[in-house]
């Protein structure tokens, strides 16, 4: 009797939330979309400002923001992607988005460029080809685009007796050398995202034949370089901790006056600075890494194949990319962002070049050297390729193995990542 | 009178758990088996590839050295922590003064989060700041400090001996527990034919708790196999390749280089070598996981 009872009012519950759940009229729910930022929370206010401009626009659409650290970006969107719930726009550092473009994740917005050709040409050539194109198609936005520069120590240089930064290889080398002393190194790199290539681009080395089906690294000139670089490790020259930190360590390193030069993108200038007492405008130098190669590390905005509102992700990402947004990028970020006109106007703000003396330096750097981008593959295994390498690279500088080992090694692993 | 038939009822109230047991254990070992032999498309329909990433296993040389870290963490690290543990473990059994405090200081590692003690580990050992290389500076014994993280030759030891420092008072425990199931009269019996503290310790102490050492020896298989916090944090895999342990690999395979079906593989291979060490160690332990003959 009991358990016939406790049915009964099991199913009636269920019948009376049934007729709630069915019964009276809903509203139209506003369209929403999601953006997905690498990064970026002390941005929240222009986010906000992108969000409330976009709405303006739509006001039947809303834009959902997640903000995920740049070490956890990658896992996060790759388990939406597994769960079939991906973001709508994502912001991705670097060439991570290839692999995204090969798989079919990325919308390909070639058909929206050419039908809106002044969207394109906001943005510099060499660095949107860099920033956008995989196999001849455009599937990104630049958001904003530091590359690398060669920071020093004045100071620094004016001790050790050095003229100004190192102009070739051989300078760099020797400046390293006469900057070492004690527990101070002379060179630190950053290592992430191919940004220490230039130390072999500026030797002649390629990391890719023209075609990219094989390795081109494993050359005289590569271990050369490589032998150079495990002998100033060595000495302690180059600081350990360049080869073995990735963003937080070698900029510590850096500001805490550990070396005289840093090898890196322009927002590390932030990094380094807010962490030192000596960091300023007389006394950080600000030179072209020399040959004048540099790597991009941009970010860039894409939208997903699986969006439902592809047209509202194309209205955002131009309001994102447009004059008024890019400025804000250039006075608070820090760097430039690939939006040519907004650059110009941001550097030429007197207001904002009396503040920032080394900011406008490093602009002035970036921008004379975006015909000489290097560390690209431009392939989907970029990931995998600049694993093998620099895992190999630094055996040899650790003196694991030989550095013609090294590279014989890392061309035997990129070749066969490239034959799958 | 109605006779009342439980097993209904009991089946009922299991079935929420092993619901839950199916659906996040049985399918996902499941799916995950059969997603390795598939190239995970995100969009789209998997590509059946068969065999294929088995075979990529059998020719990547960062997979054998990732297995080859982690059978020495089981091999050498898990030993050196059961003996450590046994030896503490010994000592703290001992009627001395103040012995309360030295279990709960020697188990305090143990319920930390293995991400803060990384990331203290870290920074102790650091070449330039760290306490350990200030130390062995104080001491004279090295002139300038050793980047044991950054050093092929220090960097897995060092991890290693991180998580030894961790798990040994958590052993040490497992050990006391042990011993406080040996009959005192045992001992007595040896005392009064003459045998010394090693011979009781060799003789009666290890054979009776066998079962609790086998229990730390496959802890340690786990844990060797599941160490990912504290590398990801220490040495998140470097330098070069040298602190990749099974567990990293996969991961970045998996979540870096998009290749979920490889890393499904690799989880598949990893399973099967958790198996055959695990059978290895019962086997060498004389069976019935450890159990052996009993002392009345």
């Amino acid at each position: 009797m009991d358990r016939r009872i406790l049915l009964v009012t099991l199913i009636a519950l269920v019948a009376l939330g049934s007729a709630f759940a069915g019964g009276g009229q809903e509203e139209e729910a506003p369209k929403e979309l999601t953006l997905l930022t690498w990064n970026l929370p002390h941005y929240e206010e222009q986010i906000n400002g992108w969000i409330a401009d976009f709405e303006e626009m739509h006001p039947d659409a809303t834009i959902d923001w997640v903000d995920v650290k740049g070490g956890e970006w990658s896992t996060y969107f790759q388990t939406q992607l597994a769960a079939g719930d991906p973001p709508d726009i994502i912001d991705v550092q670097g060439a991570l988005w290839y692999q995204y473009a090969a798989d079919g994740v990325l919308l390909d917005l070639t058909e929206r460029f050419a039908a809106e050709p002044a969207v394109k040409d906001r943005f510099y050539p060499d660095l949107f080809e860099a920033a956008a194109n995989f196999n001849g198609n455009y599937y990104m936005l630049p958001l904003y685009t530091p590359s690398t520069v060669l920071f020093y120590n004045k100071p620094m240089f004016e001790e050790a007796g050095l003229p100004g930064p190192p102009k070739t290889m051989e300078e760099l080398v020797e400046y390293s050398r006469a900057l070492t002393e004690d527990e101070r190194g002379g060179f630190i790199t950053l290592n992430f995202d191919w940004l220490y290539w230039p130390l072999f681009a500026s030797n002649g080395v390629e990391i890719l034949t023209s075609d990219k089906s094989a390795a081109a690294f494993n050359t005289p000139a590569a271990v050369e370089v490589l032998e150079t670089l495990t002998a100033l490790t060595d000495e302690g020259a180059i600081p350990a901790v360049t080869w073995t930190g990735r963003w937080a360590e070698p900029n510590g390193a850096f500001g805490a006056g550990q070396a005289g030069m840093l090898n890196a993108h322009v927002t590390a200038f932030n990094a380094f600075s807010s962490n030192s007492d000596w960091a300023n405008e007389d006394t950080i130098g600000v030179a072209s890494f020399p040959g004048n190669y540099a790597v991009p590390n941009y970010h860039s905005l894409g939208i997903t194949s699986t969006t439902k509102y592809p047209d509202l992700a194309w209205d955002f990402v131009k309001i994102v990319t447009s004059d008024k947004w890019a400025q804000e990028i250039v006075s608070s970020l820090g760097t430039l962002s690939g939006n040519k006109a907004a650059d110009d106007i941001a550097l030429n703000d007197p207001e904002f070049q009396a503040d920032n003396p080394v900011k406008v330096r490093m602009f002035e750097v970036e921008r004379s050297n975006m015909a000489n981008l290097t560390g690209m593959t431009g392939l989907a295994a970029d990931s995998r390729i600049k694993d093998a390498v620099y895992t190999n690279l630094t055996r040899a500088i650790f003196g694991e193995v030989s550095a013609q080992k090294a590279l014989n090694d890392a061309e035997k692993a990129v070749n066969a990542i490239l034959a799958e | 009178m109605k006779h009342k038939h439980p097993r209904g009822l009991i089946a009922l109230y299991l079935l929420p758990s092993i619901a839950v047991l199916f659906l996040y254990r049985w399918l996902p070992v499941m799916w995950n088996f059969f997603l390795s032999f598939q190239n995970w498309k995100p969009i789209g329909e998997n590509e059946w590839i068969g065999l294929k990433s088995y075979q990529t296993i059998i020719a990547d040389p960062v997979f054998w050295e990732s297995l080859e870290n982690t059978l020495i963490y089981f091999f050498i690290g898990t030993p050196i922590a059961i003996a450590l543990a046994l030896l503490l473990g010994l000592l703290v059994n001992e009627p001395i003064r103040g012995r309360n405090f030295y279990r709960t200081v020697i188990f305090l590692p143990y319920p930390i989060t293995p991400v803060a003690i990384g990331l203290i580990w870290k920074w102790m050992l650091n070449d330039r700041v760290g306490l350990v290389n200030h130390i062995l500076r104080s001491l004279g014994l090295i002139e300038n400090g050793i980047p044991f993280l950054q050093s092929f030759q220090f960097a897995l030891p060092s991890v290693i001996g991180t998580t030894i420092w961790q798990v040994v008072g958590y052993f040490m425990i497992l050990v006391l527990a042990g011993l406080q199931t040996i009959p005192t009269s045992l001992n007595d019996a040896a005392l009064i034919d003459g045998a010394g503290t090693i011979r009781r310790t060799w003789s009666i102490t290890l054979p009776l708790i066998k079962s609790t050492l086998f229990l730390c020896f496959i802890i340690g298989i786990i844990n060797s196999f599941t160490v990912f916090d504290m590398v990801y944090v220490m040495t998140n895999g470097g330098p070069g390749h040298a602190t990749e342990f099974l567990v990293t690999y996969i991961y970045r395979n998996a979540f870096e280089f998009s290749r979920l079906g490889y890393s499904a593989a690799m989880t598949v291979v990893m399973f099967i070598v958790l198996l055959a060490v695990t059978f290895l160690s019962n086997r060498l332990s004389g069976g019935e996981a450890g159990g052996g003959r009993n002392y009345e």
